[in-house]
């Protein structure tokens, strides 16, 4: 069979063939960082067919001169093969820091692999390959090694994992295309707006050859060429003014009228991939920081397109034609200044580096300073009744006197740094008004282009400034365009199925066979989990907290994958079903309750956007929550969700039954659904759910063994695996886990009632 | 009405009893711990004539103290005890318990920090490490700088990069000057 030998890099194919193992026979490999002991090593796992083999050394890197890591040859210490056939129980251990992968070799359980942590997902494949070859399954023949970790192009190590993003070698050219690609419906106005800018930037580098030059020269010198038209003189300087002024006011009215929808444009498209997301993506921690930051990027890259890039082109043009300018006035005096200049911009560029460093640690401050304030607000109660009073005081100014440090440096570096620059530009001017002035005395130029050389220097400041920080601006808003496409170009997990199965209507016969699943590598919550509920019926769910009981709610509406084995809805694997149609016949009435902003019969009404007022009061009036929403003022028109009227716990939770009930599905998952409510509560939601039940396929997950006695069966779930099946007398009889639970709530409520009766 | 506590009083000399007194810690008498390794390269303990084949030993205060209060737990995440001190424990016993936790939380020093770069939002580190072995060199990325490198006191530093690897700093002052001025803007 043939292996993944073209993925494997040299160096790595070397190492196994040093040690006789035939490359072209390699189905896996990994390239970890530990020895069995934890120590720095190099260690390189491969899968074939028949064995494991490991191999631990060192890799012997050819220094360089740039970050290019170039293996030049590998060292082995050690090398171990096992047969396949000898490994059974292969699963990562998550650590602390490291990682493990174990496995039982006849029987004896063994530490196979030591890792960092970051190796985790790679282990995790090792493992399912191993899994996949004893099963006789394809094991994984399309994986690459260390492509997902090191840049292919320079060899840097990626900053994240699974985020293929290389600062090194990220091409900037392509981003800054795709980036372009947002303004394409606003071309016009676009290219309207660098027209204005660069005409404004002609009108005001024109500006002093007419004010000075012209001036002095030709209307104020005797014999000038126009001696004595002061008058017209004055025109045409207000005039070139005027211009200036015009162009200025063209730019932002063009702006103003082009700003608000480049922005509403970009939102809009984050907003709709993000729609087409999985909810994987959102329950993930990376990708929660990323939405955090969906907002500043957008900002971002507006910034630097709507003021950033114009004033670019306008800045670059005016230094361009400045400096030109200059030359032509006087080679000499252009000389000076183009000496002096680079200095100054790496001065400056120095500058604003450390400046935005201590920035950004004066910022963090000022935010643990905000956050220490919301906390004493918010937990005063706490902190009176334990006496914390000072404590907390000298918390607060612990942090402050550090954010006072910082301050002090970062004003000292505003007031000295900068004028210090500036003392050095003003050294340059000097050197221009000393040369200059001789050279008019000597008559080489003229007072006029002398005034119009200098007027031209004072006018490269601006340019100057803005050229030292602009890079800094540019590589923000790169970073910020690239998380911006990860999110457009993030592919569902979940999709679509590319041949979904024709169904008619839904039936709600639910089968799950050797079901496993898991949120993070090596933490798995379903281990195999088997299921059956016939059409029509109930079955209750118990087990502990954690024991992956709303994980299977979330696996049958698809709303995640399985990772290993199939859930089948009429016999038909959930995976082919056309996901509209399966998400539409399943209600899922959870324990996390969302209503949206809006009024409440809009929030039950979310399931049918089409339903008429009759079918949300019945459905509402099913669910037990018609009374409470008539004794609210507004009744159904009453606006919720964030900033709206405050509902209690149980009666949001009969909005979203009703809600439900609307939506009519064929397979209802109740997943904890009264947990958190009264007991009068409860009791009126359970009459409304057991109305909901009738004839409808259900999956009740509760804590409370009370709410299941209608069941026709019931399941235990201990640790990812049904451990028992069969109707509550079954299970009594068995004397197992359930019976336990049972014996230990309603020891609970004989206590209670002893209690009320004593 | 007024609730009759007479009846419940408690001696004028009555001071509530002390925490220690209402709850066991379920400390490990070092003593009848015998820790030991299994031929798979497992930690195993003997304790009180009962054999746990596979345990593992998680620090209840990783930072602060790192080798004191050693929640000892078997295969299934039971708590057997805690341990003290691993001082208690007599030499190679201490050595086996210390590997555990070394494999653990791999956490190796720095030695030096040879550059800092900031760039897209990261903040890249290039730095020379010493675990259990030589000397390496790698480069670690950071994300969230303000997070990911914590000041645990004024002189030591500990860095979390994207991956969930520890680096720890444990005197600033024992780096050299270079490397602490490059680190400098990154410590809050």
């Amino acid at each position: 069979m043939a292996g993944i030998a073209r993925h494997l890099p040299e160096y790595m194919k070397d190492a196994f063939a040093a040690q006789g193992v035939d490359p072209e026979t390699i189905v896996f490999a990994i390239h970890t960082d530990m020895d069995r002991s934890g120590a720095h090593a190099d260690a390189y796992t491969a899968v074939t067919m028949d064995e494991l083999i490991m191999i631990t050394g060192e890799e012997i890197v050819q220094p360089t001169k740039n970050a290019r890591r170039i293996i030049a040859r590998y060292d082995a210490r050690a090398i171990e093969r096992i047969p396949i056939a000898e490994l059974t129980d292969i699963e990562t251990e998550r650590l602390v820091a490291t990682g493990r992968l174990n496995a039982a070799m006849n029987g004896e359980p063994r530490a196979l692999l030591v890792f960092s942590i970051g190796f985790l997902g790679d282990a995790e494949r090792v493992a399912q390959v191993i899994k996949n070859i004893k099963e006789k399954r394809a094991p994984l023949l399309d994986v690459s090694i260390d492509t997902n970790r090191f840049c292919p192009k320079c060899g840097e190590r990626y900053p994240e994992i699974g985020r293929a993003v290389c600062p090194h070698c990220m091409n900037q050219r392509s981003i800054t295309r795709r980036l372009l690609g947002f303004f394409q419906h606003y071309r016009a106005n676009v290219l309207l707006i660098i027209i204005v800018m660069i005409a404004g930037s002609a009108f005001s580098v024109i500006t002093p050859i007419v004010s000075s030059r012209m001036l002095f020269d030709d209307v104020l010198t005797i014999g000038g060429r126009y001696y004595g038209m002061l008058g017209a003189m004055v025109g045409v300087i207000l005039l070139v003014r005027a211009l200036n002024l015009v162009m200025n006011m063209l730019y932002s009215f063009v702006l103003a009228k082009t700003v608000p929808w480049i922005v509403f444009d970009l939102k809009m498209r984050i907003f709709e991939a993000m729609q087409r997301l999985s909810v994987g993506f959102y329950t993930s921690k990376r990708t929660g920081a990323l939405m955090n930051r969906i907002n500043r990027d957008a900002t971002n890259i507006y910034w630097f397109f709507v003021d950033g890039l114009p004033y670019l082109v306008v800045n670059s043009l005016t230094f361009a034609g400045v400096i030109t300018l200059m030359c032509i006035i006087s080679m000499r005096l252009a000389t000076i200044v183009i000496i002096v200049l680079p200095v100054s911009i790496l001065m400056f560029r120095m500058l604003w580096g450390s400046f935005k460093r201590f920035h950004h640690k004066n910022f963090v401050y000022g935010a643990q300073l905000n956050s220490m304030v919301s906390d004493s607000v918010n937990g005063q109660r706490v902190i009176k009744a334990y006496a914390r009073e000072d404590a907390e005081a000298n918390r607060f100014a612990s942090v402050g006197n550090k954010q006072a440090y910082v301050d002090v440096a970062l004003n000292k570096i505003a007031f000295t740094a900068f004028p210090l620059i500036y003392l050095f530009l003003f050294l340059g001017q000097v050197l221009v008004t000393l040369i200059g002035g001789m050279m008019v005395v000597r008559g080489e130029i003229t007072i006029g282009e002398f005034l119009t050389f200098t007027a031209y220097l004072t006018m490269l400041y601006g340019p100057l400034e803005f050229m030292s920080w602009v890079s800094i601006w540019w590589a923000r808003c790169v970073d910020s365009a690239q998380r911006v496409f990860e999110i457009i170009d993030a592919k569902p997990d979940v999709t679509e199925p590319e041949h979904p199965a024709e169904i008619d209507a839904m039936r709600g016969c639910i089968e799950a066979r050797g079901v496993r699943f898991e949120y993070d590598p090596a933490t798995p919550v379903l281990k195999g989990l088997d299921l059956e509920v016939g059409a029509g019926k109930m079955l209750g769910i118990v087990g502990k907290t954690g024991a992956g009981k709303s994980t299977l709610a979330n696996l049958i509406a698809r709303l995640y994958d399985v990772g290993e084995g199939e859930i089948k809805i009429d016999g038909i694997n959930v995976k082919e079903w056309p996901l509209a149609k399966l998400r539409q016949d399943i209600g899922i009435v959870s324990q996390e309750i969302y209503l949206f902003i809006g009024t409440i019969a809009d929030n039950i009404r979310y399931a049918k956007p089409g339903a008429g007022m009759d079918d949300v009061i019945r459905a509402a009036k099913a669910a037990a929550a018609h009374e409470f929403i008539m004794r609210l003022p507004d009744g159904y028109e009453t606006r919720v969700g964030a900033g709206g009227q405050d509902l209690s716990g149980g009666e949001k939770q009969r909005l979203s039954i009703a809600r439900t009930i609307l939506q009519n599905p064929k397979i209802l998952i109740l997943d904890e659904a009264t947990a958190a409510m009264d007991t009068e509560t409860e009791a009126a939601i359970q009459t409304a759910l057991t109305a909901l039940q009738k004839d409808r396929t259900t999956i009740a997950i509760a804590h409370r063994l009370s709410t299941l006695r209608e069941a026709d069966s019931l399941a235990v779930i201990e640790d990812g695996k049904v451990t028992e099946t069969g109707t509550h007398t079954e299970l009594m009889k068995k004397m197992g886990a359930y019976f336990k639970l049972y014996k230990l709530q309603m020891e609970g409520l004989r206590v209670i009632n002893m209690d009320a009766e004593g | 009405m007024q609730a009759n506590v007479q009846s419940a009083a408690k001696p004028d000399n009555y001071t509530a009893p002390e925490l220690s007194d209402a709850i066991d810690l379920g400390l490990i008498d070092p003593s009848a711990a015998r820790f030991g390794e299994t031929a798979g390269g497992f930690l195993e303990l003997t304790y009180k004539d009962k054999n746990y084949p596979r345990v593992s030993v998680r620090r209840t205060l990783p930072l602060g103290m790192p080798y004191e209060y050693l929640s000892i737990a078997d295969e299934e995440n039971h708590e057997i005890g805690i341990l003290r001190k691993l001082a208690d424990l007599d030499g190679d016993q201490r050595r086996l318990v210390e590997k555990e936790l070394e494999r653990r939380y791999y956490c190796p020093n720095v030695v030096e920090v040879r550059s800092v770069k900031d760039q897209l939002g990261y903040v890249y580190i290039d730095i020379s490490i010493q675990g259990t072995g030589d000397i390496t060199r790698r480069t670690c990325a950071i994300k969230d700088v303000n997070r990911n490198i914590r000041m645990l006191s004024d002189d030591s530093v500990i860095l979390f990069d994207v991956d969930g690897n520890r680096y720890m700093i444990p005197s600033l002052k024992a780096l050299s000057a270079k490397s602490r001025r490059r680190l400098e803007p990154y410590l809050f």
